[in-house]
C-alpha cells in the first residue's frame, strides 16, 4: 500500500472493449483522475461520454484481475470495465 | 490430476484444428474422451445472422480460462482438459469454442466438460457482435436490435466461487420488496412492524445440509435482513436427495457458496454472508457475536454441545433441531428459559452416539420438515410471538404423527447455564452487603455489580466521572472521562437511547448521585458501578471477563 486513499489525482490507464470501446471511440487512454474507486471513476466516465451501460451491468478488472468496485485505486493502475460477456 | 502437462486454455485468431487438438489429448490411460464444440448459429429471434465478431480482453481471458481448467482438474477425476476459444471474425458453421476432456471414466469427463464450458461462458471477458443480413449489428447481451429485443444468449449469473463474491454480487434482479412480502405482512401478528424486525435481524445458520436447506430458504423468503451461512463442505451426490438447496450440476462445489447464490436468486433483497469454515471452538465467540440468533442445523452431538455452551455463555438464543430416521426434535435455548442442552447431557457424549444420517438413514422430507420448523421458530422469536418451545422440547414422529411437548427446566447445578443462575443469587446477596453505598429500595435496579457473567462491561458505554486528575485509562476498555464537577444535569452530554451507560467514580457516591438524578429526568439507560472502583476494580473485572471467554475455549 503506497498511502492513504485521499482524493489526490492519480494517473490511471483505462482499456475499453466491445460496446464501451465503440461508445468511447478508442481502446486505450491514460488520464489523471481524483476518483478513489472504480465505481467513482466509471460514474465520471459515464457522465462524460454518455455510456449506455450502467455500472450494475458491468464487472471491473484492475491490473488484469477481477476486482471489487470499492477497491481503492492506486496510481498507474490499469482499469478495464467489462460489459456483459458473451463467450462460448 | 492437477499436474497435467497437456491441459491448457488458449485463444486462437485462426480456425481451430480440431483433429490436432484431439491428438494432443491422446493418452492410453483414458477410457473416455468427451468433446464439446460451440458452433455459430444462423438465427437470432427471427433475424438471420451473417457473421460474428469475437473480441477478448486477452490477458484476463487467458488467465481466467486457465484458472477454469485448473479448477476442473482439481474437482473431477480427469486426466487432461483443453479448451480453445476463437477471436476475430467467424461465419455460420464455424466452431467458436472447443473443449476436450479425457478421463478413465466417462462420468467425470462429461461433468468436467460441462463445468468448463459453463464457466467459460459466464466468467471470461469475451464479447460477441452479431451482424445481421439487413446490415444491423448488436453486441450480444449489451444492446437491443431493431426489433427491440436485447439479444440474450444465456442469463448472466455469477458463480459465487468465494465468500467475497457471495456476499456482494454485481448482478442483481430488482424486485419490489413491498410486493415480495405482501402476503405475510397482512397477517396481524406480522404487519409492517414484524417485517421490519425481520429485516433488521441477523441470523446465523450453522450447517447448510438437510436441515439447513429448508431453514435457509424460509428465513430468506421471510425477509431476514442478514443471513450468515457457516458450512465448509463440498456438495456430494449422496447429499442431493435431502439437501434441497442444491442442483445436481453443482456436485463438487462449495456448499456455502452454492447456498448463498441460491438464496440471492430467491430473494435479492437480503444480505447473505458466507463463513466457509469448519466451526472450531476458538472461532465461535467472534462469529456468534455478529448475530442476534443462531440456528444449529448440524449433525454431530459434539458440535451441538459446543454451540449450546457458546450460545449460553454469549447469551444468544439458539434453535436446535436433530433428526433420527423418521423422528425429530426441536429445541429453543434462550437466556432465562428452560435451561440448555447440558442440563440434559452434562458430559461430552461419544462422537457417534446417536447415528448420523450416513449410518442410520434418512428420508429428505424429515430434515426438510424440521429445518422448516427451525425457520418458523426463528421468525416467531424475531417478531416476538409466544412459543411453547421456550420451556418445552418438541418431539415429532413422522410415521405415526405422535407428538410430545416435553417440559424442560434448567438444572440449577448445570455446569453451563446453572452457573448464571447461581450468580444471579450472588448478585442479590452482595447488594445487601454493600452497606456503604447509600441505597433506597428502588436504587438496586441501577446499582450494578459485575461478577464476570452474565452482565458484562462491554454491554455498556463507560463514563468515568472522577475529576481529571483522578482519571486513568483501563486496559481493554474504552472509557470517557466527564468529571463530576463539569457534569451539568440540566444539559447532560448526549446520551444515545439505543445504548446503555455505566457511570463510575472512585467510591461510587458521585456516580450514584448522577445516575439517580439522570433517571429522575427520564434517562433510564444509565447505571452506576455499585461501590465505585474501590469495591469493583474495572481492570480486574475486564480481565476476568476475558479469562472466562478463554476458559470456555480450553474446555473443548
Amino acid at each position: 500500500m503506497t498511502g492513504p486513499a485521499a482524493s489526490s489525482p492519480k494517473e490511471i490507464r483505462i482499456q475499453y472493449y466491445a460496446l464501451l470501446r465503440e461508445e468511447r471511440g478508442l481502446s486505450d487512454e491514460t488520464l489523471m483522475t481524483e476518483a478513489i474507486t472504480p465505481r467513482e471513476l466509471y460514474a465520471w466516465l459515464k457522465a462524460q461520454h454518455g455510456f449506455s451501460l450502467s455500472s450494475d451491468r458491468l464487472r471491473v478488472a484492475v491490473n488484469n484481475s477481477f476486482s471489487e468496485w470499492e477497491q481503492p485505486l492506486q496510481t498507474n493502475d490499469t482499469v478495464v470495465f467489462i460489459p456483459p460477456v458473451a463467450g462460448g | 490430476m492437477a499436474d497435467s502437462q497437456r491441459s491448457y486454455f488458449a485463444l486462437s485468431e485462426s480456425k481451430l484444428d480440431i483433429k490436432k487438438l484431439k491428438q494432443e489429448l491422446e493418452n492410453a490411460h483414458a477410457g473416455a474422451l468427451v468433446t464439446f464444440e460451440g458452433w455459430v448459429r444462423n438465427h437470432n429471434e427471427g433475424q438471420p445472422v451473417e457473421r460474428l465478431d469475437y473480441e477478448a480482453f486477452e490477458t484476463l481471458a487467458e488467465t481466467e480460462g486457465n484458472q477454469i481448467i485448473q479448477e476442473a482438474l482439481a474437482r473431477f477425476e480427469i486426466d487432461d482438459a483443453i479448451c480453445l476459444h476463437r477471436t476475430g471474425r467467424l461465419i455460420i458453421g464455424d466452431c467458436a469454442v472447443w473443449v476436450g476432456v479425457t478421463a478413465a471414466h466417462r462420468d467425470a469427463a462429461f461433468q468436467a466438460a460441462r463445468y468448463i464450458i459453463d464457466d467459460i461462458k459466464t466468467r471470461l471477458p469475451i464479447w460477441k457482435k452479431e451482424h445481421y443480413k439487413n446490415g444491423e449489428a448488436v453486441w450480444v447481451n449489451c444492446q437491443q436490435c431493431a426489433h427491440g429485443h436485447i439479444r440474450h444468449e444465456e442469463a448472466i449469473h455469477l458463480h459465487a466461487r468465494d465468500s467475497q463474491l457471495a456476499s456482494s454480487p454485481t448482478q442483481r434482479v430488482a424486485i419490489n420488496e413491498t410486493e415480495y412480502y405482501q402476503r405475510q405482512v397482512i397477517l396481524p401478528q406480522i404487519g409492517a412492524d414484524g417485517q421490519r424486525k425481520l429485516q433488521e435481524a441477523r441470523v446465523l445458520v450453522v450447517g447448510a445440509g438437510g436441515l439447513g436447506s429448508s431453514a435457509l430458504l424460509h428465513l430468506a423468503g421471510a425477509g431476514v435482513g442478514q443471513i450468515g451461512i457457516c458450512e465448509f463442505d463440498c456438495l456430494e451426490v449422496s447429499n442431493l436427495h435431502r439437501q434441497i438447496l442444491y442442483s445436481a450440476a453443482d456436485v463438487g462445489q462449495s456448499k456455502a457458496s452454492l447456498a448463498a447464490k441460491r438464496l440471492h436468486e430467491f430473494n435479492p433483497n437480503i444480505r447473505v454472508v458466507v463463513h466457509a469454515e469448519k466451526l472450531e471452538s476458538t472461532g465461535l465467540a467472534p462469529l456468534l457475536e455478529q448475530y442476534d440468533l443462531i440456528l444449529d442445523c448440524t449433525d454431530t452431538i459434539s458440535t451441538r454441545l459446543m454451540m449450546n455452551d457458546a450460545a449460553v455463555m454469549l447469551q444468544k438464543p439458539l434453535i436446535q433441531a436433530g433428526v433420527y430416521q423418521y423422528e425429530g426434535q426441536i429445541h429453543l435455548i434462550a437466556p432465562g428459559m428452560g435451561g440448555c442442552l447440558r442440563c440434559q447431557w452434562p458430559d461430552n457424549m461419544e462422537p457417534d452416539a446417536p447415528g448420523t444420517c450416513m449410518q442410520s438413514g434418512v428420508l429428505g422430507a424429515v430434515p426438510g420438515l424440521f429445518g422448516t420448523l427451525q425457520a418458523m421458530e426463528a421468525i416467531k422469536w424475531l417478531v416476538g410471538l409466544p412459543t411453547p418451545l421456550s420451556d418445552h422440547v418438541l418431539i415429532l414422529d413422522l410415521l405415526s404423527y405422535q407428538q410430545h411437548l416435553i417440559r424442560r427446566t434448567s438444572q440449577p447445578d448445570c455446569s453451563v447455564c446453572g452457573r448464571f443462575h447461581e450468580q444471579q443469587l450472588d448478585h442479590q446477596l452482595t447488594q445487601e452487603r454493600l452497606a456503604e453505598v447509600p441505597t433506597e429500595e428502588s436504587d438496586s435496579v441501577w446499582q450494578l455489580i459485575f461478577t464476570g457473567a452474565p452482565l458484562r462491561l462491554t454491554q455498556f458505554t463507560l463514563i468515568d466521572v472522577n475529576e481529571s486528575r483522578e482519571h486513568s485509562p483501563i486496559p481493554d476498555l474504552t472509557v470517557q472521562n466527564i468529571p463530576f464537577s463539569r457534569f451539568e444535569l440540566d444539559h447532560p452530554p448526549p446520551l444515545d437511547k439505543e445504548k446503555q451507560y455505566l457511570l463510575y467514580c472512585s467510591k461510587g457516591v458521585r456516580s450514584a448521585h448522577l445516575v439517580r438524578e439522570l433517571r429522575k429526568r427520564g434517562f433510564t439507560n444509565v447505571f452506576a458501578l455499585a461501590g465505585g472502583q474501590a469495591k469493583q476494580d474495572l481492570a480486574e473485572l475486564r480481565k476476568l471477563e476475558l479469562e472466562k471467554a478463554n476458559l470456555y475455549y480450553v474446555r473443548h
